[in-house]
């Protein structure tokens, strides 16, 4: 049986010594704020960057470098027969895009999963990548699986402000137009490409009720509904406020009881462009 | 004088009458209004609705036959009807006429029996019947009527009298079975409207001379007839600035070609027109700048009479001379109303199709934009200052393209309407939202998730309002007591969803004791929209205020320029 490594980047929200414990490689997105480059959760800790956003700095994200990419698949290839890269979505960055470009070269041994996740919904990915290698899948067959899958998963984001969507582009103009003169709370979804508008609400109960609601929903008429089974992964993120997160996961946890429910501060890269104050929930069928 | 029985012509004789009655008490009415708030209406709105039927019955002319009068007065009142009281005002016309609509003859037992119908149909109107209110009275005439039927009268003017004099005490009695009625000193005005048109339509059975001529009533569509906003006023551009009136006595055959060729005439030349056919007069009224033109076109089917041209802009400016003196002078702004007159007509014919539309009834530039940036449809110009009619809901219904329409009245006296469009309106399916305020409105529409059901959406929005309080501030038209408050005519109230929270002589203590009474430990976010009379720098000084008496919640400051109501503010 081919040994198989699985790639990630940190916006999987994996962080660099969870990776050691999980056994799933994770390579660290670059920021660029001024001259100076970091890499979250190596010199870029999530402390530092809201301070920075906060003080006004600009600060871009970039995607891994082809080298730094190509570094790793090379160590791991030393090691490993397959690889399973799993970026962040195509709708969001070039990541992927790049990484396809460049796995050309590696005669099929590196299969570029384009499953358009993004944070904790991309974090089960690679968590479902390693359940298939044990079920004995090789990597192309991961790759067309996690594909299949990708569907089978929704993020719901409540956003504090629309500022930095506005400001990074990253966003339809159908979402960008909500909120135009009432101060509102948009409500996005993330489903494949983009980030778009799902609903909107004047405080932050209304959305939180809206997400828990939007997530019962897709439960009962997508994912096989809410049986004993559990057949799905609950999951939920924030940026920077971690109190109202811990507020938030009790709540989630009233809603949906019995499920084991995942927390992450959501991936830098997102949160570049939503800001703080944002709360998310998503769900992933489980495989 | 007296009958035994009543055809077809006494009746609709009666009905003008009593109509007529009850618009010339009508501002008397208004007045008796338990909140002494600057737009009490319930006699405006019952003498519009009234109106919208009698308008059809005179058109029928002096030889209609008892169906066609009762067809009518039924479906006339229907779509004219505006406000509660005049729903259930057509409600109670609409059971009446199904019970002596098969009948050439009425006479004392089928009066009884049509009474009984008018009452059963109307409270089945109202959700929740209150007692002490024009219900009361129609089945207090219901209940004497019975007894008369047993005790035997057959004589017509003796059975008219004594349901009169029961309707009258039954009316008395209302402050006894609503304290806020007692308290205020006032009877129920839903009630005293009932008994003006009885009493019109008495007169008119005892042969008393009274003046049928309807067609010069203001039961046009909404146009915000009252209005404090001296501001608005200004600005108003008026497009055609004479008001031209005449009557043509025709010497030639006036048929419906020659009418629509004439109102085609017109509408080429203005605005707000009226143009009534009788068998042998047109009644004209139109907006232009260009009289003469009306008048040599009218020429050509006969003489005319009764001429009156008015400059409309010269009539303005006085009036906007007279608001800056004092803001008493309020009524009847009817150069507001016919500038506003073609917004209503604006053409919509060809949006694009749409699962889902919304409608608002809304007041105040501010609010309409908000409504608008949030997706609503369509605007229907109106609120508590003037209560749009189940006609003008409906007109707005054909203006949105869309499969279901959700309708967000956003007033409680609005609701009923409402829900009567609902009721007539057969090739779309209307969802009412029963939105009492804009506040409750715009929380609705903002709850509406386009990727949800719409009976999700309806649910949720259903849910969303009653999260919302909502409080307002305007001033008192008179001295009252409610929920043992004391107001001064001119003092300043903030009324709540379920009464008066407020009273004073400063608006900022009044506005401010208003919201204290609606927030409390779960409250998120106040929302304030400053009215037209308001301007924004003590809007942004109250804002300041109240962000920093309750700093758990967002304060957020809208502009609404919404006339009268100085500050609506949600708590939420």
């Amino acid at each position: 049986m081919a040994k198989i490594a699985i790639v990630t980047d940190s916006n999987s929200g994996i962080t660099q010594s969870e990776s050691l414990e999980l056994g799933i490689h994770v390579l660290p997105m670059p920021f660029m704020m001024g001259d100076k480059t970091y890499f979250e959760d190596i010199d870029l800790s999530q402390e530092q960057f809201y301070e920075m956003l906060k003080n006004g700095d600009e600060i871009s994200t970039s995607q891994p470098s082809p080298e730094s990419v190509m570094n790793l698949w090379d160590k791991l290839l030393k090691e490993y027969d397959e690889i399973v890269h799993i970026p962040m979505s195509s709708g969001l960055s070039g990541s992927c895009q790049s990484a396809m470009m460049l796995a050309q070269d590696y005669d099929g041994k590196v299969q570029v999963v384009n499953n358009q996740r993004i944070s904790i919904t991309q974090r089960q990915s690679a968590l479902d990548a390693k359940l298939l290698i044990e079920r004995g899948m090789n990597a192309a067959e991961i790759k067309d699986f996690l594909e299949a899958d990708k569907f089978n998963s929704s993020i719901y984001i409540m956003l504090d402000t629309l500022y930095y969507l506005k400001k990074g582009g990253r966003i339809t103009p159908a979402a960008a137009a909500i909120g135009s003169l009432l101060r509102l709370k948009p409500v996005l979804q993330i489903q494949g490409e983009k980030l778009d508008a799902f609903a909107k609400a004047r405080t932050t109960n209304q959305g939180k009720s809206i997400m828990i609601n939007a997530i019962q929903n897709d439960i009962i008429n997508r994912f096989g509904g809410m049986t004993e089974e559990k057949g799905v992964w609950i999951a939920i993120a924030y940026t920077y406020d971690t109190e109202a997160a811990m507020a938030w996961k009790e709540e989630v946890e009233k809603a949906f009881p019995g499920y084991d429910i995942h927390m992450d501060p959501l991936s830098l890269s997102v949160a570049c462009h939503i800001g703080p104050g944002a709360l998310a929930v998503a769900c992933s069928k489980k495989i | 004088m007296s009958l035994q029985q009543i055809d077809a012509k006494m009746l609709s004789r009666m009905f003008l009458a009593g109509a007529k009655n009850l618009e010339n008490k009508k501002e008397w009415i208004n007045e008796l209004n338990v909140f002494p708030v600057p737009d009490g209406d319930t006699g405006t709105n019952m003498t519009m609705t009234i109106m919208s039927a009698a308008k059809e019955v005179a058109a029928l002319g002096e030889n209609a036959n008892m169906e066609s009068v009762c067809k009518a007065i039924s479906s006339g009142s229907l779509r004219g009807a505006r406000g509660n009281s005049g729903v259930i005002l057509s409600q109670l016309f609409r059971g009446f006429t199904k019970v002596i609509k098969t009948r050439t003859e009425l006479d004392i037992l089928v009066f009884s029996e049509a009474f009984d119908k008018a009452v059963e149909t109307a409270y089945k109107a109202v959700m929740k019947p209150k007692e002490g209110t024009i219900l009361t009275v129609a089945k207090g005439i219901a209940d004497r009527s019975k007894e008369l039927v047993e005790e035997g009268t057959e004589d017509m003017e003796t059975f008219f009298r004594a349901i009169i004099e029961h309707a009258e005490y039954v009316l008395n009695q209302t402050p006894e079975m609503l304290p806020v009625l007692k308290q205020a000193g006032v009877v129920d005005s839903g009630g005293q409207g009932l008994v003006e048109v009885l009493h019109g339509a008495f007169d008119a059975y005892m042969g008393k001379e009274v003046n049928l001529d309807v067609t010069s009533a203001p039961a046009q569509s909404a146009s915000p007839a009252k209005t404090s906003s001296y501001e608005a006023q200004a600005n108003v551009d008026i497009k055609f600035g004479y008001c031209t009136e005449f009557i043509i006595l025709l010497n030639k055959t006036f048929n419906v070609k020659a009418e629509m060729d004439f109102k085609a005439f017109l509408e080429s030349i203005g605005d707000s027109i009226v143009c009534v056919a009788d068998d042998d007069v047109v009644k004209v009224h139109v907006h232009t700048n260009d009289p003469g033109l009306a008048i040599q076109r009218a020429l050509k089917y006969g003489a005319l009479s009764n001429m009156k041209i008015d400059n409309m802009r010269l009539e303005h400016q006085e009036k906007l001379f007279k608001m800056s003196e004092g803001k008493a002078e309020e009524k009847d702004v009817e150069v507001v109303g016919a500038a506003k007159e073609p917004d209503v007509h604006e053409a919509v014919a060809e949006t694009p199709h749409k699962d889902v539309g919304f409608i608002a009834v809304s007041i105040g530039d501010g609010v309409n934009e908000i409504f608008k940036s949030l997706g609503v449809d369509y605007i229907i110009e109106g609120g508590q200052t003037m209560n749009p009619s189940t006609a003008d809901i409906l007109n707005a219904v054909e203006q949105v393209n869309a499969d279901t329409i959700f309708i967000l009245p956003n007033n409680k006296n609005i609701i009923l309407a409402a829900n009567q469009a609902t009721e007539l309106m057969k090739d779309k399916k209307l969802l009412v939202i029963p939105t009492k305020t804009i506040p409750q409105g715009i929380t609705a529409v903002v709850n509406y998730v386009p990727e949800l059901s719409v009976d999700e959406n309806e649910q949720t929005m259903l849910a969303e309002i009653n999260h919302v309080k909502t409080g307002q501030v305007t001033y008192a038209v008179r001295d009252t007591v409610i929920d043992e408050k004391e107001i001064k005519k001119d003092d300043y109230m903030g009324i709540g969803d379920d009464g008066i929270l407020s009273v004073g002589q400063n608006i900022n203590t009044v506005t401010e004791e208003m919201v204290a009474a609606m927030v409390t430990a779960d409250s998120e976010l106040i929302s304030v929209y400053y009215g037209a009379d308001v301007n924004e720098a003590d809007a942004e000084a109250l804002r300041e205020k109240l962000e920093s008496a309750y700093s758990s919640c967002d304060v957020e400051l809208q502009f609404g320029g919404q006339p009268i109501y100085y500050y609506v503010i949600s708590v939420e």
